[in-house]
């Protein structure tokens, strides 16, 4: 459990830095264009970038804490037994989704983006840099799914 | 579909259904269906619904579209040297750029994105950008002062406006028609079916037809299906592309009268501007070339191509 | 062959979510099996994984974070409550005073900017925990809000009529805007009068009309609060800044003021960025997971294969027009509004048109039929952001949210056999 307060620890701090410089941001974009009157090229981009770690991210950092939203109409009216059952399974097709389209998938297009030298038409960042997020995600998804079975009590 | 002996190809592009580069696909599939005898049939998503022209381009990468239409602009992110077509008044008239697109510099731009998994079939027509404005009319390069001047999301797009005087602002196209009507810009550059097309005209009043660049439309195929296809299958493709090139141009030249004469209708002013007034404005940006040879050596063969 | 994958995905994602898979998981482990349907494995994973990436790749959904971040900025920093207790000033003693003064905000929201989603997170991070405290259900309070922010988007100015008038080749915006007044309110009066029945039959508690010095107290303590509406609003109209990034100022504002009024510390403020981050977290899952799904329908064709299905019955005028708004609000459900407007729009158009119906009316029915999608699970980015800033459920949301829908369907429906309604307003500037 050590491990896993530490995890929820960093990716917390890297949620809040990332929050912080997306309102800096937009904030920037706004008093260079309005005030000193020659607008930022790329701050609309970066804002975008950002979203997007932190919604692929927050993803994990949310299915650790089991804040996802769902629908409970079959589990509840079931056997203690077979809830436990439906646990297990519902947390091995989750696996399953971050291992094949989180990991094998964002991979490849990691990949695909890297060796075809993708960068971003503003700030010229590589893509491979934006889609990484998504199968760190899947790894740190796989990583509490599992523990969590581990604590199917 | 290897089931059968036909082969459906999934098209898709970011255009409504009734733009002329839309038309001309469909044409290009009936085409297709014809020459192949149904051996090759064409499947066409419109209208964005299957990404925006970049994401599209990575779905013939990833693997799960086999076709699409992008914009140079975007297409220099895949294929660099394609950046040339960015340059200010690269081009004499449309004759000039016609010759260039469809001769042996247009065919090399367009294999080159071949080592990015995606080669360049053929160029659609569209037209020359120009500039339009809200209240204030351009005439010369000096009316561009400290006006914001909306831009797609690019260095070369972004350089273009600079130099010409006015303050680049990227700012996506669904955003801009409220952009301009709440004035978070004072204008924008498009061609004129663009123009027509966005509604814009019912917010902008000047459109000055400086025609600063001219950013062909450019129709791809993955590589994935490109190798899998035979020489014949080749052949019949490249036949009815070609085909649907000399329609689509048609229908652009068409469709760039009426878009004029109906913002013209709806009280646009269109100003037709001393063109060598702006054109001077840019001979910075030529001058900066000359330290890329590669860009410098391309510049001069498309200046030399008669 | 051609209904197999709709197949495919309806049973998956049913069966996912019935053994207690959280939706967004559902969303998108059934689009990647219905995806595998027709595209080989690897490419099919890769195209999930670039969808969801690309499914947040929006300027505007910025918005969402911002707002909620200074939701809770307001919240902490004691400039909601004064807010709300001005407006109850005004409309307290009325029966579900809150939940009139979240429709109306929606609706003055919806007049600045084009964004449900921006318009939830901001009335629903207000206004929620406020409704709580009066003793809403925090389910009925997230129903109001999550319904109320659609009408921001026939309100104008909206982005998604911009998108209708181009896929259907040049509507006159301008004309859009104005049809969209009467219906976007109409639409905000009968949901109004549906939450004023809901809280009756609730007994929540109806606050004491206020006098005229009770009023004037409230307002002058609310002064530099509202004056946060007077910057947003202003700086949206003089065109200092775009709708998405007054969400940005609204943070800076009520931080600044949060400070000022001492109710704020540097030291909370990581707490409060992580709250925040993680209520977006939710939504941008179920939003970017959606969007996958939303996909796999546009590349296996099936809007096109429901609709020709259908369209077969009949061709009675009132017969089809319900058969277009049955078929919209069944596609509603599983797809986001700008594929379903961009996708429908060709397919229907030429159709009412025949029938001799204006394309201005079509657009408006088109763009109210499918707000009530957006408050609809699988695929419902509104209702997945007034869910996840109540802290609530879908499934305990559904029952609050049935009643408002009837109002939403009725309005609909007026607006699909009343004309009047769209065009009269355009007609009178000669659009
Ligand atoms: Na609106
Ligand atoms: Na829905």
């Amino acid at each position: 459990m050590a491990l896993r307060k530490k995890i929820d620890k960093v990716l917390g701090n890297i949620l809040i830095v990332i929050m912080g410089v997306m309102v800096i941001n937009v904030l920037w974009q706004v008093f260079t264009r309005f005030i000193i009157g020659t607008p930022s090229s790329f701050t609309d981009e970066l804002a975008r970038y950002l979203m997007i770690w932190l919604g692929i991210l927050g993803a994990a950092y949310v299915s650790g804490r089991n804040m996802h939203v769902a629908i409970d109409v079959l589990p509840l009216r079931s056997s203690n037994k077979t809830q436990k059952k439906l646990k297990l399974i519902v947390y091995i097709l989750i696996i399953a989704f971050a291992f094949f389209a989180m990991i094998i998938g964002g991979l490849r297009l990691v990949y695909i983006t890297y060796t075809l030298d993708q960068y971003s038409p503003a700030l010229q960042m590589p893509l491979a840099v934006v889609y990484f997020a998504i199968p760190l995600s899947g790894a740190l998804i796989i990583y509490y799914k599992i523990s969590d079975i581990l604590n199917i009590k | 579909n290897r089931l059968s002996d036909t082969r459906t190809i999934k098209l898709a592009h970011s255009l409504d259904v009734n733009h002329s580069v839309h038309k001309a696909m469909v044409k290009m599939g009936e085409d297709l269906a014809k020459i192949s005898g149904g051996k090759m049939q064409l499947e066409i998503y419109p209208s964005q619904q299957l990404g925006t022209e970049r994401e599209c381009i990575e779905l013939l990468q990833i693997g799960s579209l086999d076709m699409t239409k992008v914009s140079v602009g975007v297409m220099e992110n895949f294929a660099p040297r394609m950046k040339v077509f960015g340059l200010p008044f690269l081009f004499r008239d449309k004759e000039h750029a016609f010759q260039v697109l469809d001769g042996p510099i247009g065919q090399e731009l367009l294999d080159e994105g071949t080592k990015y998994w995606i080669k360049g079939l053929a160029y659609y027509d569209a037209g020359s950008r120009s500039f339009y404005t809200k209240d204030k009319p351009i005439n010369s390069p000096s009316d561009l002062k400290g006006l914001k001047i909306r831009v797609m999301e690019s260095v070369t797009a972004v350089n273009m406006v600079n130099s010409l005087g006015g303050s680049a602002t990227p700012i996506s196209w669904g955003e801009l028609y409220t952009s301009l009507q709440q004035g978070v810009v004072d204008g924008a550059e498009n061609n004129p079916p663009s123009f027509y097309l966005s509604r814009h005209y019912e917010v902008c009043k000047y459109y000055t037809l400086d025609e600063h660049t001219v950013l062909p439309d450019v129709l791809i195929i993955g590589t994935h299906l490109w190798n899998d296809l035979s020489e014949q299958e080749k052949k019949w493709m490249q036949q009815a592309v070609d085909s649907s090139v000399v329609y689509q141009r048609k229908l652009w030249a068409e469709a760039e009268k009426e878009a004029l004469e109906e913002v013209q209708k709806a009280g646009v002013e269109i100003i037709y501007p001393d063109k060598t007034l702006f054109s001077n404005e840019v001979e910075d940006v030529y001058s900066d070339i000359k330290e890329n040879e590669d860009m410098y050596n391309l510049v001069q063969r498309i200046q030399n191509t008669k | 062959m051609e209904y197999i994958p709709i197949i495919v995905l309806v049973l998956s994602f049913i069966g996912l979510l019935s053994i207690g898979m959280p939706v967004a998981w559902s969303i998108a482990i059934s689009s990647v099996l219905t995806m595998l349907v027709s595209i080989p494995a690897l490419p099919a994973f890769t195209t999930v994984s670039q969808r969801m990436g690309t499914g947040l790749d929006s300027f505007a959904l910025l918005a969402i974070p911002f707002f909620v971040l200074s939701g809770q900025l307001m919240n902490k920093g004691g400039i909601a409550h004064r807010l709300i207790a001005f407006a109850k000033t005004l409309v307290g003693s009325l029966p579900g005073g809150l939940a009139l003064i979240n429709v109306i905000g929606a609706m003055l929201m919806g007049a600045i900017a084009g964004s449900a989603m921006a318009s939830a997170s901001a009335m629903g991070s207000i206004l929620g925990p406020e409704m709580e405290k009066e003793g809403y259900s925090r389910e009925f309070g997230a129903a109001v809000n999550i319904t109320s922010a659609t009408t921001g988007l026939v309100i104008p100015p909206s982005n998604i009529l911009i998108v209708y008038s181009l896929a259907s080749g040049g509507v006159s915006i301008a004309a859009l805007f104005l049809a969209g007044y009467i219906p976007g309110i109409l639409t905000g009066l009968f949901l109004m009068l549906v939450a004023s029945f809901w809280a009756k039959k609730k007994k929540y508690k109806v606050g004491k009309r206020s006098s005229l010095k009770q009023v004037l107290k409230a307002f002058i303590d609310a002064v530099p609060s509202l004056f946060l509406l007077v910057i947003v609003i202003g700086g949206i109209i003089t065109g200092i800044f775009t709708a998405t990034e007054a969400s940005a100022i609204a943070v800076l504002y009520t931080l600044v003021l949060g400070f000022i009024y001492k109710e704020i510390s540097f030291k909370s403020l990581p707490e409060i960025l992580l709250d925040s981050s993680a209520t977006t977290a939710v939504v941008m899952l179920l939003i970017g997971a959606s969007m996958s799904m939303s996909w796999v329908m546009s590349y296996e064709n099936i809007p096109q294969n429901i609709s020709s299905t259908l369209l077969a019955i009949s061709d009675n005028k009132i017969i089809i027009l319900l058969l277009i708004n049955l078929i919209l609000l069944f596609v509603g459900i599983f797809m986001d509004m700008t594929p379903a407007v961009l996708i429908f729009t060709p397919i229907f158009l030429p159709v009412v048109t025949a029938l001799g119906m204006d394309p201005i009316q079509f657009g408006i029915i088109m763009v109210l039929n499918l707000c009530i999608g957006l408050c609809t699970p699988p695929v419902g980015s509104v209702l997945f952001v007034g869910v996840g800033i109540a802290q609530t459920t879908i499934q305990k949301v559904v029952k609050p949210l049935l009643p408002m829908f009837l109002a939403m369907i009725v309005a609909l429906f007026l607006v699909t056999y009343f004309p009047q309604l769209t065009l009269w307003l355009p007609s009178l500037f000669d659009l």
